[in-house]
C-alpha cells in the first residue's frame, strides 16, 4: 500500500511540530490572525492539527460539508487564502517537506477554495 | 557591582515571571522582565485580581495561612495568543511584613500540545471505530464465503488446506421450471425471492447443523458434517429437505409466485477446500455431490428423493417410499427413494 505524506513525514511525531509552527505563525500573522481572535485555544489547535493531517492523508478527514459548515460565518476572501498558502508552503517547506510534496498538499489546499470564499 | 545588583538582575532576567504580592493590599510590590512582558509594567494600585483574575485571592490566602504554597493555572491573553502559566504563591522568607512571592511558569506550549494530543487521539479513536467496523464487514463476508473454522485457519495460515470428510450429507435442491420463471417475471423480483429463499434455507439448515455451500442460480447445495464432524449428518439434511420443503409450501399459499423446488440428499465422503487465490470459495468436492444433483434431478416436484445408504442411516422419524427412477445415471445406478416424514417432525 502506497505511504501517505502523513507517513512519510514521520506520522504524528512529526506532523505535530509542523501543526504548532503553523499554528504560530497564524496567530503571528495580521491578515490571518484576526479570524482567530476570539476562538478558544484547543478549538485552534484541533482544527490546525485535523487541518494539517487531513491534506496530508493522516487519520483526520473533513469531507467538504463538514469545511463549508465550520467556515460558513467568516468572510473568506482570496487575498486570504492566498495568504495561507504561503504560510502553509513556508512551514512545509521549513519542516523538510519535498518540493514536490509540498506542490500535492498545497494543491489539496488550493482545491477546496471555491467551497469557502465568499469573494 | 553589588552582589544584590546581581542578585537583581537574574531574578529580572529569569524566563520565569515573578512578582511580589503585598498579602495585606493585594497589590503587586514588585515584578521581573518576565512577568512585565506577560502583564505589562507596573501601574499604580495594581491589583493581583486585576491582573490575575483566575486565582482565587480568599483560597490563596488561606491556603498560605496554613504554610501550604498555593498553586493554580491562569490564563490570560498575549496579542492573540492564549497563555497559560502554572502560579504558585509563598510566602516571603524574610521580615515582619506579610509579603508573599509570586512565581509564573510559562505552560503554554504544554496546554497546546495537550490539546493537540486530544485532538489527534480524537481522531485516531475514530479511525479505529471505522477500521473495526470494515473489519467486521469484512469478516462478515468471508463468513459468507467459508466456514468458521476454515477463515480461521484462513486468517491465521493465509491458506485452507484440503480436508477429507469421511462421513457427510448432501443435500441439492433446484427450483422446477425456473427458467420460465425468469421469463414471466422481472430478473429484479425473481432475484429478490431467490434472497428470500436461501436466507430462509440458511437459516432452517443452521438450525440442524448444515452448512451452505454454494447456490448458483436456481440451485442450492448445502452439507452436514463439513468441516464440524457431525454423527447425525443424515438426521441433519434429511431434517432440513423435510423442512425446506414444508416452508415452500407454506410460503407459495401466500404469494402470487409459485415456487416447486426438487431435492435430492445423499451420503457419502468429500473433500472440502477453499479454492481460488484471488476470490475465495469454500467448495467441497466428491461423488456423493454428484449423486445428490442426480438424485435431485429425479425427484418429482415438492418431494425429496434419496439412495439407500442414505435411507440406512435414517432409520427414525423417516419413511421411504421406492419409486421406479425415470431417469439413471452412472452415479445413481440403484434404487430412488422418496423421503417423507413418519409423522410430522418436532420443530
Amino acid at each position: 500500500m502506497e505511504k501517505t505524506l502523513f507517513e512519510k513525514y514521520g506520522g504524528f511525531s512529526q506532523v505535530s511540530r509542523m501543526v504548532l509552527s503553523l499554528y504560530n505563525r497564524l496567530l503571528d500573522d495580521d491578515d490571518i490572525g484576526p479570524f482567530f481572535d476570539n476562538i478558544d485555544m484547543s478549538k485552534l489547535v484541533d482544527h490546525q492539527t485535523k487541518f494539517l493531517s487531513s491534506l496530508l492523508g493522516g487519520p483526520a478527514s473533513f469531507n467538504d460539508d463538514h469545511l463549508v459548515r465550520a467556515h460558513a460565518h467568516l468572510d473568506i476572501k482570496e487575498e486570504h487564502f492566498d495568504k495561507l498558502r504561503e504560510i502553509l508552503t513556508q512551514t512545509l517547506t521549513d519542516h523538510g517537506v519535498e518540493p514536490q510534496d509540498v506542490v500535492a498538499v498545497v494543491s489539496a489546499f488550493d482545491a477546496r477554495r471555491p467551497l469557502l470564499r465568499k469573494s | 557591582m553589588s552582589i544584590e545588583a546581581i542578585n537583581e538582575q537574574l531574578l529580572r532576567a529569569i524566563g520565569v515571571g515573578v512578582a511580589l504580592v503585598d498579602l495585606q493590599s493585594l497589590k503587586i510590590r514588585f515584578r521581573n522582565d518576565t512577568f512585565a512582558s506577560w502583564f505589562g509594567e507596573a501601574k499604580p494600585d495594581e491589583s493581583l485580581s486585576e491582573l490575575l483574575p483566575d486565582i482565587d485571592t480568599q483560597a490563596m490566602i488561606d491556603t498560605l495561612d496554613t504554610g501550604g504554597p498555593y498553586t493554580a493555572e491562569a490564563t490570560f491573553k498575549m496579542r492573540r495568543r492564549t497563555m497559560t502559566v502554572a502560579v504558585e504563591v509563598s510566602h516571603a522568607l524574610d521580615g515582619t511584613e506579610k509579603i508573599a512571592i509570586l512565581v509564573c511558569q510559562n505552560i503554554t506550549r504544554i496546554k497546546e500540545l495537550e490539546s493537540m494530543i486530544d485532538s489527534y487521539s480524537m481522531m485516531v479513536e475514530r479511525n479505529t471505530l471505522q477500521i473495526k467496523r470494515e473489519k467486521e464487514q469484512v469478516e462478515k463476508l468471508l463468513l459468507n464465503m467459508m466456514p468458521r473454522s476454515a477463515y480461521e485457519e484462513y486468517k491465521t495460515f493465509g491458506v485452507v488446506s484440503p480436508r477429507m470428510f469421511d462421513e457427510v450429507s448432501v443435500l441439492a435442491l433446484n427450483f422446477v421450471g425456473f427458467n420460465t420463471l425468469l421469463e414471466e417475471h422481472d430478473a429484479g423480483v425473481i432475484v429478490s425471492e431467490l434472497n428470500d429463499l436461501y436466507t430462509a434455507f440458511d437459516r432452517i439448515g443452521e438450525q440442524f447443523g448444515c452448512e451452505r455451500i454454494r447456490t448458483n442460480g436456481d440451485s442450492y447445495l448445502t452439507v452436514s458434517g463439513v468441516p464440524e464432524p457431525l454423527l447425525d449428518h443424515a438426521q441433519s439434511v434429511a431434517k432440513s429437505a423435510i423442512r425446506f420443503i414444508r416452508y415452500l409450501n407454506q410460503r407459495n399459499e401466500g404469494h402470487p409466485i409459485i415456487w416447486q423446488a426438487r431435492i435430492g440428499i445423499a451420503t457419502g465422503r468429500v473433500v472440502g477446500s477453499v479454492v481460488g487465490t484471488q476470490k475465495h470459495i469454500y467448495d467441497v468436492f466428491g461423488p456423493v455431490v454428484e449423486v445428490a444433483e442426480d438424485l435431485r434431478d429425479m425427484a418429482s416436484p415438492m418431494t425429496v428423493a434419496t439412495h439407500a445408504k442414505m435411507a440406512d442411516l435414517l432409520s427414525d422419524g423417516f419413511e421411504m417410499t421406492e419409486c421406479p427412477a425415470t431417469v439413471s445415471t452412472d452415479t445413481t445406478a440403484q434404487t430412488l427413494l422418496q423421503l417423507t416424514e413418519a409423522k410430522p417432525l418436532n420443530n
